[in-house]
């Protein structure tokens, strides 16, 4: 029983720190770096260049360059590798290891065999292009998820939300996105500070059952709180005068750094689709 | 004499058609002045400031402002609706509800710029307020970042920078310790000096000398029991006891036992 309870307290709890660690942490993106001080649109062009070309390259030691160019620019921007390889290298990259772990056998990828062993009475072989397909398969990944990771870890989320303007995203779900920013933090506290309340008043919830329905009984609550919190907000926006087009000032300003930088990636993408076109 | 800004005649107001909040309330504020709207809990103060920024209408009676009748109808008007809400500042009781901007700039300058204020004038008015308040530190940070007495402070500088001529405030000093309070009180202080009305609702009976010339008292019956100079109704014990405003403190020094009221 007392295991139960733990495993509420402890995944309510463990999710929350998450929360706040990954979205809300913005220690990475105070610090002095190279990519801190580049200006937020050309930044986040140049990781959606670097992105592309990352894409369309069929070459693993070009694939393999460009993620070791993204190590370089997390090792100038002050983030220190292990938390970077942390934050990049399990889940999804992992993930993505089992799924294109098919494709290395001859079963689904025939050609010149590279391995050959015996699988329930079953030749099988694991062979050169299904090692080729493969590597660029988890390559691509790991590489496309670090880019981002890169840009969501040197951009505070405020800027990285001004910066989906750029990309022509409507101003009114820029605005929507960047109050679900500010008010899940909200929430997350109440949440945690209802808990909190629930442990000093009832002790160690004592079966399963019970805990699942105050957890219940706390959504619903936590939904009423955000029906009436957003009727004041609204409120607070209609007094300011807002009147259904939200009006904005833009403040970025890019310097000759910033378009060297967007040039390097630029020649990077260029070079991608020419050695595509010269392997071919 | 002075020009008044708001006239309530008879105003009766209730939520959903049958929560009674306002009760046939009568009010006057002038131009300039400098009022303060205590009563206990519940009696309809957050609602007539409110009512008073045109965020909701009286269901009976005459809400003027500005010598034009105000309705929903009339706010429909753009021409109109700019020209209230630059003139009517509101800063809401709880800050959270305020501060929706990801960040404390973006916060500051909504206002300006939503009411076609020019982006330069925008930036001279985040300056000015962000000096004013001593809150330049604090302009990247994210809303959740700021303690209480920070979220209060943007919360007023939010609606300084629209430069209205009426500031409302619901419990501005509630919950804060005394220095904060003390840079509210100045802030409020300095703003009226300026030319601008002030009305706050608050329960802090301390504050209410210094930031208010006359007192509106809300009763339970949810409207004006009595309007009078301040110093005046601070004295009238017995009406704040009756009121729910104060209560008879029990202590102790040393072997003596004394009663007063708080």
């Amino acid at each position: 029983m007392a295991e139960n309870n733990h495993f509420i307290e402890r995944s309510l709890m463990a999710v929350l720190v998450l929360f706040k660690e990954s979205i809300f942490s913005e220690d990475c993106a105070s610090r002095k770096g190279f990519l801190q001080a580049r200006d937020p649109r050309v930044k986040a062009l140049m990781i959606f260049v670097l992105l592309l070309a990352a894409l369309f390259s069929r070459s693993i030691p070009f694939i393999a360059g460009i993620y070791g160019f993204c190590l370089v620019l997390a090792l100038v921007s002050s983030i220190d590798i292990l938390f970077f390889w942390e934050r990049t290298l399990f889940f999804i990259p992992f993930f993505s290891l089992f799924i294109a772990a098919p494709a290395l056998f001859n079963i689904f990828t025939p050609g010149e065999p590279l391995a050959s062993f015996h699988l329930f009475g079953m030749a099988v072989s694991i062979t050169k292009q299904g090692a080729a397909s493969a590597g660029i398969f988890f390559l691509r990944v790991l590489t496309s998820v670090s880019l981002c990771v890169l840009l969501a870890l040197t951009t505070r989320h405020s800027v990285l939300l001004k910066v989906l303007r750029v990309f022509k995203v409507p101003q009114i779900f820029v605005m929507i996105m960047g109050m679900c920013y500010r008010y899940i933090y909200l929430f997350m506290e109440i949440i945690q500070d209802t808990y909190t309340a629930i442990k000093s008043r009832c002790g160690n919830i004592s079966s399963s059952a019970r805990g699942r329905k105050i957890v219940a009984g706390n959504i619903a609550n936590l939904w009423r709180r955000s029906y009436d919190m957003h009727n004041q907000v609204y409120s607070a926006m209609i007094s300011r005068g807002y009147s259904g087009e939200p009006k904005v000032m833009d403040e970025f300003r890019a310097g000759l750094k910033d378009w060297l930088c967007l040039g390097v990636t630029l020649s990077v993408f260029i070079l991608s689709l020419w050695q595509n076109q010269y392997l071919n | 004499m002075a020009k008044s800004i708001f006239e309530l005649n008879e105003v009766y107001f209730s939520y959903l058609n049958k929560i009674p909040a306002l009760n046939g309330v009568n009010l006057s504020i002038e131009e300039g002045s400098r009022s303060a709207v205590i009563g206990a809990n519940g009696t309809g103060k957050s609602t007539l400031l409110a009512m008073l920024d045109a965020l909701v209408f009286p269901r009976r009676g005459s809400f003027r402002a500005f010598d034009k009748e105000m309705s929903e109808n009339i706010l429909n008007n753009d021409e109109f609706c700019r020209f209230f809400r630059g003139r009517v500042g509101f800063v809401f009781q709880n800050p959270d509800t305020q501060l929706f901007c990801p960040t404390v700039k973006e916060d500051i300058i909504f206002g300006p710029l939503q009411l076609g204020v020019a982006h330069n004038e925008v930036v001279r008015r985040l300056e000015g307020v962000a000096a004013t308040l001593k809150i330049g530190h604090l302009l990247d940070r994210s809303p959740h970042q700021l303690s209480i007495g920070e979220k209060k402070k943007v919360a007023i500088g939010s609606v300084l920078a629209i430069e209205p001529e009426v500031l409302l405030l619901d419990e501005p000093t509630a919950g804060l310790d005394p220095q904060t309070t003390r840079d509210i009180i100045d802030i409020l202080i300095a703003q009226n000096k300026a030319g601008r009305t002030i009305i706050t609702a608050t329960h802090d009976l301390h504050i209410v000398d210094e930031i208010s010339d006359v007192v509106y008292v809300f009763g339970f019956e949810k409207k004006i029991v009595k309007t009078a100079p301040s110093s005046e109704v601070l004295a009238d014990q017995n009406f704040l006891q009756e009121h729910n405003l104060i209560h008879i403190h029990r202590h102790q020094h040393k072997n003596l036992v004394h009663l007063h009221s708080h």
